[in-house]
């Protein structure tokens, strides 16, 4: 019998299904059309709670900056005392001559440091920034410091260069900076090391 | 990537490098850019990697240390900057804030609000993105002035004024990178607003246009569906149908569009090809509200052809289905209660500040996130996990912190009992060399000296040799004098001679020993004032080396309970928030089931009619 057509048969669960039907294009449209959830009370309080939470986390997020601050200061004042503070930095000022792979620094013959830079370490050295290669305490007087760097050249030639300087560390903090410049005339790459304060 | 979330992703885009433009600028012409400051050039090398909780601290560090003498506005415009990208927008908003009160330029105060709007927008915070946008004075840039105008529109829309919406969104330049979701909202806008027909024609002129990539094709399928289903819904199946199929076949749209077009086709009484498309989509994945749907638009599609037995069929199938899949939803339901949600997420999560970026991309195979697709491209979602994320790695930095501080607290116990054991011995051989008899010995040398050159002695200052030849000369000339006139007179001459020319050589050599015995005993007065002045230092420390111990003490003893509210604070919120997430992953299973229920009693409803139906039949037949 099931087969059997009959238009009353028919109708009634047929407009109840059509009725899905356009309530889906509604809902549809209304998911489309917003920008924003619109989904009734639950999603209202949801959002309620994630602001009042986020606020917190904000609040949070805030303090422990906060905290790492002092407890940096803290570790600098205390490891590292302004009177006996060395800090290295290095930079890239352009680079097209020579792409840096690592330093190898040494302080009166012994090495301190010996860093290897990732692909986005050297985006970052490229765009501006600077590497804080070593941060350590030196006695006042003179002191030898070489660094070695090492790389890509032009056509990818291995390439390894040191440059050395003496410094005279006083009482102050000493703020020393390696950069890596190119050398037009000569398409290679120079070394200049910088003494700030 | 829904419209919301891509606004975010452009919007830090465009906050970061409108902040740091000076950088961007530099690196875009390859020109030698100057850092003046170090610190401040080693804060970008943290930042350019989107390390920006290290970032942060350096440069709050470096703020301490006062070591941005050159770039001391551009750090706190860049930690503003950084703040909004970790989220921390209200910190963030007091620094622009001040930043403007301190009469900034008028271009940076500009600015400085409408990244302070985009980004409280992009948090869920309208009315304050409202009251930033507000402060803006006269236009921005160009490019940021239509930013600023969708932004404004889209704040308008959460408003409901879709009018006044639609006339700001008028004025977006047709090739801007803004203009094809300018355009949707304005299309979405106009038709919301009443204004169907202008709404339609820009959707549809927007749904014909070609994609250059996968972004722009995705939101082609959106406009296409919404068009498609506004169609729908205006009773306009021919031109719906057209429009669903400019739709891809494979995409987020994809489904929506099958189920559409069955519609589309039924409302054309053609329900042959409606069965087509919604058959195409019943093989496709369940989870998928479009693909549930069509387990009963297929059978209900076979009685409108009069093939009851298989729609019947189709529809016992369907019942079984969605029981099925509510059972899972159900499970699902109870292991996210068990609150094992947050972890499953991040499971596979192995970076450690990716920060404002960071989005879930894929979700972990486990019955818990089976049913969260739509709710994984939810931007409230995205948010939450986010904090969470967050979270995690904060109460990881503040456990290392938490390690760290007692090793610094035995470090500043091994000085200070080292300061104690050492202090007696260097006090004791600074006392020996600052002695009063070095003093007097020294006063001695000088009055000696000062005699010397008073009386012009060059004997006084005689060499080791002359001296012994001085000695002998005296014998000799004593021994001449006892024997008087018996003396040989060469013997004396010659005395006389060896006399002279020892007094001669003393004199011609008397200025330069007189200056080197001067500089020497200045050297020496330099010595004991050193040792002074060491003696002194000793003695000073001897006060305010316990002193400064005990500074270094009292801040570690302050930062420690600092350190433990945080990592218990710390820990709370992870808690909270991820039961937030959980409750935000129940209410989407919730409105899951709650369809596929509406779906089982449709079901329901039609079976028993069709079997109600055929009983009917069966007893009104003729007994054979």
């Amino acid at each position: 019998m099931l087969n059997q057509r009959d238009s009353h048969c028919r109708t009634r669960p047929l407009s109840n299904v059509w009725r899905i039907g356009t309530l889906t294009i509604a809902l549809t449209l209304l998911s489309l059309f917003s920008p924003f959830s619109v989904r009734a009370a639950d999603q209202a309080a949801a959002t309620s709670q994630f602001k009042t939470l986020d606020t917190k986390i904000q609040d949070l997020k805030q303090e422990v900056l906060e905290l790492n601050r002092d407890l940096f200061v803290l570790e600098e004042e205390l490891l590292f005392p302004a009177s006996t503070q060395i800090a290295v930095f290095l930079s890239v000022d352009t680079g097209t001559f020579f792409s840096l792979e690592s330093v190898e620094l040494k302080i009166d013959n012994k090495t301190v440091t010996h860093y290897l830079y990732t692909e986005r370490e050297n985006a970052a050295l490229h765009r501006g920034g600077v590497h804080r290669l070593y941060l350590g305490n030196l006695r006042t007087g003179k002191h030898e410091l070489v660094a070695f760097f090492t790389g890509k050249g032009t056509h990818e030639r291995d390439y390894r260069l040191g440059t050395s300087l003496v410094v005279e560390k006083d009482a102050d903090t000493k703020f020393i900076e390696l950069k890596i410049r190119d050398k037009q005339q000569k398409l290679q790459p120079e070394f200049e090391v910088k003494v700030w304060k | 990537m829904t419209l919301r979330s891509f606004l975010a992703a452009r919007i830090l885009v465009l906050v970061l490098s409108g902040l740091i433009s000076s950088q961007a600028a530099a690196a875009r012409s390859a020109e030698p850019r100057v850092v003046k400051d170090p610190h401040y050039g080693e804060v970008l090398f943290y930042f350019y990697q989107q390390q920006y909780f290290t970032a942060l601290s350096r440069l709050m560090t470096a703020q301490h240390f006062n070591q941005f003498q050159h770039h001391a506005d551009e750090a706190e415009l860049l930690r503003g900057g950084m703040l909004l990208s970790y989220g921390v927008h209200l910190e963030a908003g007091r620094i622009f804030e001040r930043l403007i009160a301190q009469g900034a330029a008028p271009a940076v105060r500009n600015r400085a609000w409408f990244y302070l709007a985009k980004i409280r927008y992009q948090r869920g915070y309208v009315q304050e993105a409202e009251q930033a946008l507000a402060q803006i004075e006269g236009k921005l840039p160009a490019e940021l002035d239509e930013e600023r105008q969708i932004l404004h529109a889209l704040l308008l829309m959460q408003r409901g004024e879709y009018r006044a919406a639609a006339d700001l969104l008028k004025n977006v330049a047709g090739n801007s990178p803004w203009s094809r979701y300018g355009r949707y909202n304005l299309g979405v806008a106009l038709v919301r607003a009443g204004e169907t027909q202008p709404g339609i024609a820009l959707l549809d002129q927007l749904g014909r246009e070609p994609a250059q990539d996968e972004e722009m094709a995705s939101l082609r399928d959106k406009v296409n569906v919404a068009l498609g289903f506004s169609l729908l819904q205006a009773d306009r199946a021919e031109e719906a149908k057209a429009s669903l199929e400019r739709v891809r076949l494979s995409g987020l749209m994809t489904n929506k569009a099958l189920l559409g077009m069955g519609w589309a086709q039924l409302s054309l009484n053609r329900t042959e090809r409606a069965l087509v498309y919604w058959e195409e989509l019943r093989q496709r994945g369940i989870l998928d509200s479009a693909v549930q749907e069509s387990m009963l638009a297929v059978p209900f599609a076979l009685g409108k052809l009069g093939a009851y037995r298989q729609s019947l069929e189709r529809y016992e199938e369907a019942s079984r289905l969605y029981e099925q899949e509510m059972t899972q939803i159900d499970q699902s339901v109870a292991a996210i209660r068990a609150g094992k949600l947050s972890e499953l997420l991040l499971r596979d999560d192995t970076s450690e500040e990716d920060g404002w970026f960071w989005t879930l991309e894929k979700l972990p195979d486990a019955p818990e996130a089976r049913y969260l697709v739509q709710l994984m491209a939810g931007h409230d979602f995205q948010e939450a996990l986010k904090n969470y994320r967050d979270l995690r790695f904060l109460i990881a930095r503040l456990d290392q912190w938490a390690h760290d501080l007692p090793v610094y607290e035995d470090m500043l116990a091994t000085r200070r009992a080292g300061f104690r054991e050492r202090l007696p011995q260097s006090l004791t051989a600074a006392r020996e060399r600052d002695s009063a008899a070095h003093k007097e010995a020294r006063d001695r040398l000088r009055d000696t000296l000062a005699r010397i050159i008073l009386d012009d002695d060059a004997e006084a200052l005689a060499n080791e040799r002359e001296h012994d030849q001085g000695l002998r000369l005296a014998r000799l000339e004593r021994l001449l004098e006892r024997q008087g006139s018996a003396t040989d007179p060469d013997t004396v001459e010659r005395v006389r001679l060896l006399r002279g020319l020892l007094t001669w050589d003393q004199a011609v050599a008397f200025p330069a020993r007189r200056w080197e015995a001067q500089h020497s005993l200045q050297e020496l007065d330099k010595v004991l004032d050193d040792t002074r002045s060491w003696r002194e230092a000793l003695s000073q420390a001897r006060e305010t080396m316990p002193r400064e111990f005990d500074a270094f003490e009292a801040r570690i003893q302050a930062l420690t309970p600092r350190l433990r509210a945080l990592q218990a604070r710390a820990r709370d919120l992870a808690v909270a928030q991820s039961a937030h997430l959980g409750e935000l992953a129940v209410i989407e299973l919730t409105a899951q089931r709650e369809r596929l229920a509406t779906y089982l009693t449709q079901v329901h409803f039609a079976v028993a009619q069709i079997y109600d139906q055929s009983a009917s039949e069966t007893k009104e037949a003729p007994a054979p």
